[in-house]
């Protein structure tokens, strides 16, 4: 897992939480306890009231392509082994979007509005990212 | 004695190259001096040089925040300097903060210069470079995300709610290509490109073909701005900022519900117009940096000119082009003329007082008398839209 060479999350002590859960195959949004918003990209203060009581909850892991791109060049070296690499934002029942990679489909499968679902992937002993991959029917 | 308003009465600009012979500080010194010269002033009487930072030079960077520019010229009447980085939107910030410094009374005129040299970075760190420097580095930069493919995200949605097609869109970067083909300073000079060439150039990230994506060129521009009053006095080269509105976004595309940026196109131009006292149809030139199609598109839908989701189907009836009855970004933007880096929205400037000056050669716009202009930066965080005319209403 150490060879891994692509780059990996700048973490922030205020998302470290997020990363926490990844690593145990758990999707968590960060949840402002006073205004009840939940928030993406984790931050230190709630962006919509500055409150810092701020807690995670599990998302259900499920997810609609808002869009989506298929990138087949002009990557850095090290992401060329995975090309082509299919881009995405994902709108979450949450209702946060996140930009993921689509994984486990190919490239002409893929369709805005399908429903998709989050999958784990450890990159790293210290590290796991969060893609998605298709629902199967 | 207050001196309100601003107008731009002299601009310098090389053609955009790839060649790295042609050093950072030759095309500064040779924007900055065709500048003053084309206001008719001493160079003494420069009060202030506010400068495009030059992001990923770093070297270049230090001496334009740190003085160089009025030391190595002999500017002996600068009482100022200072750098303004918004990315692509940086030489709008130059100007504001330009309008300021005469607005004081301290300054009758401000040079503001701008100078990239890409084609000496690697492309590899090029690419790093625009893939971390807009885009969120723990949530996007993962994912093998660059800014082609962030622009392509973008681009699909347009597609998939407007019904846009690939063809339609290609048609934006023919016409962009066609102005850049007819302007001496493109890099794309005498190199117009057909339907086809855009369909069959390679996939880089869908929709966004190798052709519609950015090419990265070496270049610089200056402009010499004063007061509405002195201007006058300088005749004809006059251009005048008769109306200005700005709207922010977000840093980050995701995060965007504004995402083709048509309702802050729509509030900036409304700002814009209404402090000119003009309206979108008595624009006859509109300037767009968006450096991709689908911004040319939304913009139009924004300003009014036409209803939304209809953007595309103007270029592709070749009403936005050289010849059309909507011209549109008569600059090229960036796929047209090459991207210059985060100065790159001063070329708009130059070419909006050409085009107002009746200055613009083959590419003219007839009875050019009022213009709008809008440039972004970062991954599009805003847009800021500036209406010019070559008199005073």
């Amino acid at each position: 897992m150490s060879d891994y060479k692509k780059p990996l999350p700048e973490i922030q002590p205020y998302s470290q939480a997020f990363w926490d859960g990844t690593k145990q195959h758990k999707l968590l949004i960060q949840h402002c306890n006073s205004c009840d918003s939940n928030i993406f990209y984790p931050r230190r203060d709630c962006p919509k009231c500055w409150s810092q009581d701020m807690g995670w909850i599990e998302a259900s892991g499920k997810a609609q392509v808002y869009t989506y791109s298929v990138t087949l060049e002009g990557v850095e070296q090290k992401f060329v082994e995975d090309l082509p690499i299919i881009l995405a934002w994902i709108d979450l029942p949450e209702g946060i979007r996140m930009h993921t990679n689509l994984v486990e489909c190919e490239p002409e499968d893929v369709h805005i509005g399908m429903e998709v679902e989050v999958v784990f992937r450890d990159v790293t002993d210290e590290i796991t990212l969060p893609y998605f991959r298709p629902v199967k029917a | 004695m207050s001196k309100r308003g601003l107008a731009i009465v002299g601009i310098g600009e090389v053609p955009t190259l790839r060649n790295p012979e042609r050093t950072r500080w030759d095309i500064l010194l040779d924007v900055c001096m065709e500048a003053v010269r084309d206001a008719g002033i001493d160079k003494n009487r420069i009060g202030a040089v506010i400068s495009n930072n030059p992001m990923a030079q770093p070297g270049m960077q230090n001496d334009m925040s740190l003085g160089k520019i009025p030391e190595v010229m002999g500017l002996e009447g600068c009482r100022d300097i200072a750098i303004c980085n918004a990315g692509g939107a940086s030489t709008t910030n130059c100007l504001r903060l330009a309008e300021q410094h005469i607005d004081s009374g301290q300054v009758d005129f401000v040079l503001i210069p701008h100078t990239t040299v890409q084609s000496d970075i690697p492309p590899q760190d090029l690419i790093n470079f625009f893939a971390t420097a807009p885009l969120d580095k723990q949530f996007e930069y993962p994912y093998g995300v660059t800014f082609n493919g962030s622009m392509g995200l973008i681009t699909q949605r347009y597609m998939y709610e407007t019904g846009a097609t690939e063809e339609e869109l290609a048609a934006v970067t023919v016409a962009l290509r066609a102005w850049g083909a007819l302007d001496p300073l493109s890099i794309f000079y005498g190199k117009p490109i057909t339907l086809d060439d855009v369909m069959n150039s390679r996939m880089i990230s869908t929709p966004l073909k190798a052709k519609e994506c950015n090419l990265l060129a070496d270049g610089g521009g200056a402009m010499v701005v004063t007061s509405r009053d002195i201007a006058k006095e300088m005749g004809d080269k006059a251009v005048y900022k008769l109306g200005h509105g700005t709207r922010f976004m977000s840093a980050t595309p995701m995060l965007r519900e504004d995402v083709f940026h048509r309702q802050s196109y729509r509030e900036s131009s409304q700002d814009a117009l209404s402090q000119a006292g003009l309206s979108i149809h008595d624009m006859d030139l509109r300037q767009i940096y968006g450096a991709y199609p689908y911004t040319q598109c939304s913009a139009l839908e924004g300003y009014g000119v036409c209803e939304e989701g209809q953007g595309a189907k103007l270029w592709a009836e070749g009403r936005c082009g050289p010849g059309g009855d909507i011209p549109c970004t008569t600059m090229g933007d960036a796929t047209g003329r090459g991207h210059t880096g985060s100065g790159v929205s001063m070329a708009f400037y130059l070419d909006t007082v050409r085009q107002l000056r009746g200055q613009a050669g083959e590419r003219q716009v007839q009875n050019c008398e009022h213009a709008i202009l809008t440039t972004s930066g970062g991954s599009v965080m805003n847009t800021c839209t500036t209406v010019f005319g070559r008199a005073i209403k």
